[in-house]
Parts: C-alpha cells; sequence; structure tokens
C-alpha cells in the first residue's frame, strides 16, 4: 500500500482500448430472472464444452453474484461467443477484463 | 400437458387443444415483435432483451456488434420459429422431437418466456398468480405453464445427454 507522500497514479486514458494487448477480452453471462438453472447450466456445456460440475459453479456463480466470465480470448472470439449465447437468450456481452 | 421426456432419440410431449393455440398465438406475437419496423419497436424493453447489446459502456463497440451479429440472431430466431410452428399440432396433440428440432423448441420458448417475463416484470421471487380473473393473472399463468414445457424440455435433453456417455 503506498504510503500519504507516496504520488498518486493518475489512471492513463490515453491509452486506446483497442491497442491495449496486455488485457485478454472476456465474455460475461449476466443474472437475469427469467432464465431457468437448469437452461443456463445446459447452455453451457452446449456451447463451450464445459462438464457438468463445472457449467453448474459458473451458473451459480451468475446467479448469487450477478454475473460470471465464461470464457476469454482474442475480441472477436469473445464477440462470436457473446452471439451464440445471444441465440439462447442469455443475457450476454463481451468486455476487456478488468 | 404431458411434459417433455425422452423416447429413444426423441422427445415427446402432448399438447391440450388450448395450450397448442395459445403456443400458436404467442408464435404470432414473437414474429410480429422481430420483424416490426424498427421505429415502431425502438426503446420496446422486449426487443431490447432479445437483441441485447453486446458490450455495455462503448457504443461504438456496441454499435459495431450489432452491425455485425443482428441480421444472423434475427434469422435464426425466425428459422427457429418456423421449426416450432411446423411441429405443433393446431388442435393439440402428440410433439415429437429430434434434436435439431428440440434446440429450436428450446431457444424459441426461452424467447417466449423472455417477452412474457420483460413485460410482466417478472423478479426472482415472482410467484405463479392466485387469480386468474385479471389479464395479468392469465398472463402469468401462461408464463408459468412456457415455464414447466421448457423445464421439461430441458430435462429430458439432459437425459438424453447423460445417456449417451
Amino acid at each position: 500500500m503506498a504510503g500519504p507522500l507516496a504520488p498518486e497514479r493518475t489512471p492513463d486514458t490515453t491509452v486506446d482500448e483497442e491497442h491495449d494487448l496486455d488485457r485478454p477480452w472476456v465474455t460475461i453471462v449476466w443474472n437475469d430472472p427469467v432464465n431457468l438453472m437448469t437452461y443456463v447450466t445446459f447452455v453451457l456445456q452446449e456451447l463451450f464444452g464445459y462438464d457438468e460440475p463445472t457449467a453448474t459453479t459458473l451458473m451459480l456463480q451468475v446467479h448469487h453474484e450477478g454475473r460470471a466470465i465464461v470464457s476469454s480470448g482474442p475480441r472477436e472470439r469473445m464477440e462470436h461467443d457473446t452471439s451464440r449465447l445471444h441465440a439462447y437468450g442469455l443475457w450476454a456481452s463481451f468486455q476487456r477484463d478488468s | 400437458m404431458k411434459p417433455f421426456r425422452r423416447r429413444g432419440e426423441d422427445v415427446v410431449a402432448r399438447l391440450e387443444p388450448a395450450e397448442a393455440r395459445i403456443m400458436g398465438l404467442l408464435l404470432d406475437q414473437l414474429e410480429q415483435l422481430l420483424t416490426a419496423d424498427a421505429d415502431d419497436v425502438r426503446g420496446d424493453p422486449v426487443v431490447a432483451r432479445l437483441l441485447p447489446e453486446g458490450h455495455r459502456g462503448d457504443p461504438e463497440l456496441a454499435a459495431d456488434y450489432r452491425e455485425m451479429t443482428e441480421s444472423a440472431l434475427r434469422s435464426g430466431k425466425a428459422d427457429d420459429l418456423a421449426t416450432v410452428r411446423a411441429g405443433l399440432p393446431p388442435d393439440g396433440g402428440a410433439v415429437r422431437l429430434d434434436a435439431d428440432q428440440a434446440g429450436a423448441w428450446l431457444r424459441t420458448s426461452n424467447d417466449l418466456r423472455l417477452a412474457l417475463g420483460t413485460r410482466l416484470g417478472i423478479e426472482e421471487d415472482t410467484e405463479p398468480p392466485e387469480d386468474l380473473s385479471s389479464e395479468e393473472g392469465q398472463q402469468l399463468a401462461v408464463y408459468y405453464w412456457l415455464t414447466g414445457l421448457q423445464g421439461s424440455l430441458v430435462d429430458a435433453l439432459v437425459a438424453g445427454r447423460a445417456g449417451r456417455r
């Protein structure tokens, strides 16, 4: 933890998100009150090939924490994953990993 | 209704005449919503839920995503809807689905639940209706009927997946 005299770090706002190659992109599934828990688990297995315990853990994370990262990688692949989740009606989005 | 269950490679269910008619009406309404002129449904929360933003917080990335994916998402929904309609006995009766057809029923019944759930403001703790005389009570009953139908379809497909191991 920085002491009181350490310079405050100013966030670097000049870095274009597009060109910041250090952080991967992620696909997130958000909680919604309609999608059945069994359905979310089924879709995560179907689309990503997760085994049942992994898919269940992610589903429960969505349910209890409001969101879960279900895949990560290059932006194009995360856009593709988001679109596959949207085809099944899951509430998904992609973003730079934070 | 006899809920979905596994029958060999297929899944089967049986719908009452009234259930089949309601399903047909819901499919018509979903189709109207998805084929409506963009200006007529701008800002409609159901359309926003069925065709969601891909990126939150960056309008440019969200617009790029929409341009790249929305037409495929729409045509996928239209194909699913046509598959469900083709397999729906108009006056009730047996529904028998292979794996591809089951996928279409799964996605379309979910879209119907998302549409109704959004209109009705469904929350995690919403309970099935006690009063069926009000319009909202009836719509809520339809929502829970769809939930039972889709839930049984998921269970039947999970059972089939376990059986293939």
